[in-house]
């Protein structure tokens, strides 16, 4: 296993590699090259690293760079203060791999574990999913405004406007679709919203010297590690997140410290500071989640009422591409306005949706984009279930 | 000396041409599936490259699907008889298998009982060689052509089954060829499926000799 930060984050043993061929047929990009009986390898340029190929893959030969020796590198040294965030996918799939049942939410043991690890502060992504919502809800309402000629609103982007959350689907629309990058939302993505504000407003609050502060991710997604390694993702002045850990990665470090994972008690609670959540941000490790969420949010802000029942059933499912239409009352414009949405699992479903959008044809205002099969909790960072594929 | 003399046909010029068609695509199959198993460049490169090696792999294995079916189809009475002779056992047959028919040579075998058209070795071998075929061709084709659509298990368990019915049966046929071509006691056999189908009566008397009672009684 490569253990140098590197951005080509999937790799190919090509020692284990048996030439099955089954990897090319879960790739989203078509950058896996080869053929049944021919060594395979990566082309990293066309890779947007979702780790799909490495948990598909029969055989195990399949690998993301680790940064787990940098992540204990900094747990070992004194002079770091060591933060880390946990994504909402992780805590119903940790489980797994110490033999509980796909499902079971062990958030109070991860919590627990991480400590017993030696995190000095242990926080959720759900706070900053709480934040991209309210950046990409704000905006997609400020979108709208702009295309009903609402004054003020002229310079917002163009619609639809699409999610910017998953670090795969990004590097697909910057490889592929370079047009279509106005009208993804400009939020980033929540770990990366969490890695600018702990270096800035907990570092500050905590009394931390950012410099000394080192931010780990726990994610189910292996395109994560891509993500925190971009150039512009410095906001704080520092690399706002220096290292990611996949959910497997989690459980290894688990068991290579020996705590007795499941004796934990699942009582334990987030350090606060940076770890209040609603349940919207708890929904956005599925398909439908990141939407249903922005939603809720839209809602209330455009229509002024309180939504009596939240849940926006319509853009739930296991479709790869699904669509709903929600009717809002906007009170600025004093009329009920169609919001149509639709959601994509699964890259290799976006290239119609995208091709719509650029040639004018697409009646949709708001477009999720998840890369991983079901959204990040199929994602290629999660335990491998050998039994049940 | 013997008194008896001459030759009987023991195999049809039709399973003589499946057995060698057979024989071939076994040979290029092992060859290939060795090669990109165990990632012998040596071997791949006799085949033209992995590409070329994998399409030989695919092309071959229909092949070694449809020769035997088309014997079948064309030579279904004999056949049938076959698969008779090679599934009936027996307290001959058990006599044999407990003395190893006298190939073994720390095994004592004073008296050999008498044997078929096949000895019970060769009934167990021809069971093993129908049933190791039956798995390659269940397991190989869908390797190639649901190699997409199947689950990871699936893949990674008809794999294996491949692999490791394609051991036991490499290992199975370099004991016939053995027994059949090098042993001193039965290499006088080899002639008979790979060149006339003739094998000498003296030898079939003694080694098959209900077979050779039978032919008798039909004369």
């Amino acid at each position: 296993m490569n253990t140098v930060a590197t951005k080509e984050i999937i790799n190919i043993d090509e020692k284990k590699c048996k030439s099955c061929d089954h990897c090319t047929s879960v790739c989203p990009t078509g950058a896996i090259q080869g053929r049944i009986g021919v060594k395979h390898y990566i082309d990293h340029k066309k890779c947007v690293n979702c780790g799909q190929c490495l948990i598909n893959c029969p055989f195990g030969a399949i690998t993301d760079i680790s940064m787990v020796e940098k992540v204990k590198k900094a747990l070992a040294d004194p002079q770091k203060f060591v933060v880390v965030q946990t994504a909402p996918a992780v805590r119903v799939a940790l489980g797994e791999e110490f033999g509980l049942e796909p499902g079971t939410n062990v958030k109070g043991k991860m919590f627990a574990s991480l400590r017993k690890l030696g995190f000095d502060k242990v926080y959720d992504t759900e706070f900053t999913a709480d934040l991209t919502i309210m950046e990409e809800g704000t905006e997609l309402i400020h979108r709208i405004f702009a295309h009903a000629g609402v004054p003020g609103y002229e310079k917002e982007g163009p619609l639809p406007q699409f999610t910017s959350c998953c670090p795969a689907w990004i590097k697909y629309a910057e490889d592929k679709y370079p047009k279509i990058l106005p009208h993804l939302s400009s939020a980033k993505s929540p770990q990366q919203m969490f890695g600018a504000v702990a270096k800035t407003y907990a570092a500050e609050k905590l009394g931390i010297n950012p410099a000394d502060m080192f931010v780990v991710s726990v994610m189910p997604c292996t395109a994560k590690k891509f993500e925190c390694q971009r150039e512009e993702m410095i906001a704080s002045g520092f690399q706002d997140v220096d290292a990611v850990i996949t959910t497997r990665e989690l459980a290894q470090m688990i068991k290579e410290a020996g705590i007795d994972f499941r004796s934990l008690s699942n009582e334990e609670q987030a350090d606060r500071l940076i770890g209040t959540s609603t349940g919207a941000a708890t929904i956005f490790g599925v398909t439908g989640g990141v939407m249903e969420a922005a939603l809720r949010t839209a809602y209330e802000i455009l229509s002024g009422q309180s939504l009596g029942v939240v849940e926006f059933k319509a853009v739930r499912g296991r479709k790869p591409v699904r669509e709903a239409t929600v009717n809002i009352p906007v009170k600025e414009l004093g009329k009920t306005v169609p919001l149509n949405v639709c959601i994509v699992t699964g890259l290799s479903h976006v290239d119609g949706v995208v091709e719509d959008v650029l040639a004018g044809r697409s009646k949709y205002h708001f477009i999720e984009v998840m890369n991983c099969p079901g959204g990040c909790i199929n994602g290629g960072g999660q335990p491998i279930r050998r039994d049940t594929y | 000396m013997s008194e008896i003399k001459g030759k009987v046909l023991k195999h049809s010029e039709q399973t003589r041409t499946m057995h060698w068609v057979h024989l071939i695509c076994f040979i290029i199959l092992g060859l290939t599936g060795i090669a990109f198993y165990f990632d012998i460049a040596g071997i791949v490169n006799l085949f033209g490259g992995e590409a070329a090696a994998s399409d030989v792999h695919h092309w071959t294995g229909v092949i070694f699907t449809l020769a035997p079916l088309v014997y079948v189809l064309f030579n279904f009475e004999r056949f049938a008889k076959f698969i008779d002779t090679i599934t009936t056992f027996t307290k001959d047959d058990l006599g044999w298998l407990k003395t190893m028919g006298g190939y073994i040579p720390f095994i004592k075998a004073e008296h050999i009982p008498p044997q078929d058209k096949y000895n019970a070795g060769q009934k167990m071998l021809g069971l093993l060689v129908i049933a190791g075929c039956i798995l390659m061709i269940v397991t190989g084709f869908p390797m190639w052509l649901l190699k997409h659509s199947m689950p990871p298990v699936l893949v990674w368990l008809t794999w294996k089954i491949h692999f490791w019915t394609a051991v036991i049966l490499i290992l199975a046929v370099l004991g016939h060829f053995f027994l059949a071509a090098i042993h001193p006691k039965s290499r006088v056999e080899f002639a008979s499926m790979m060149i006339d189908g003739y094998v000498d009566a003296e030898y079939t008397s003694h080694h098959n000799a209900k077979w050779f009672a039978e032919l008798k009684k039909a004369e």
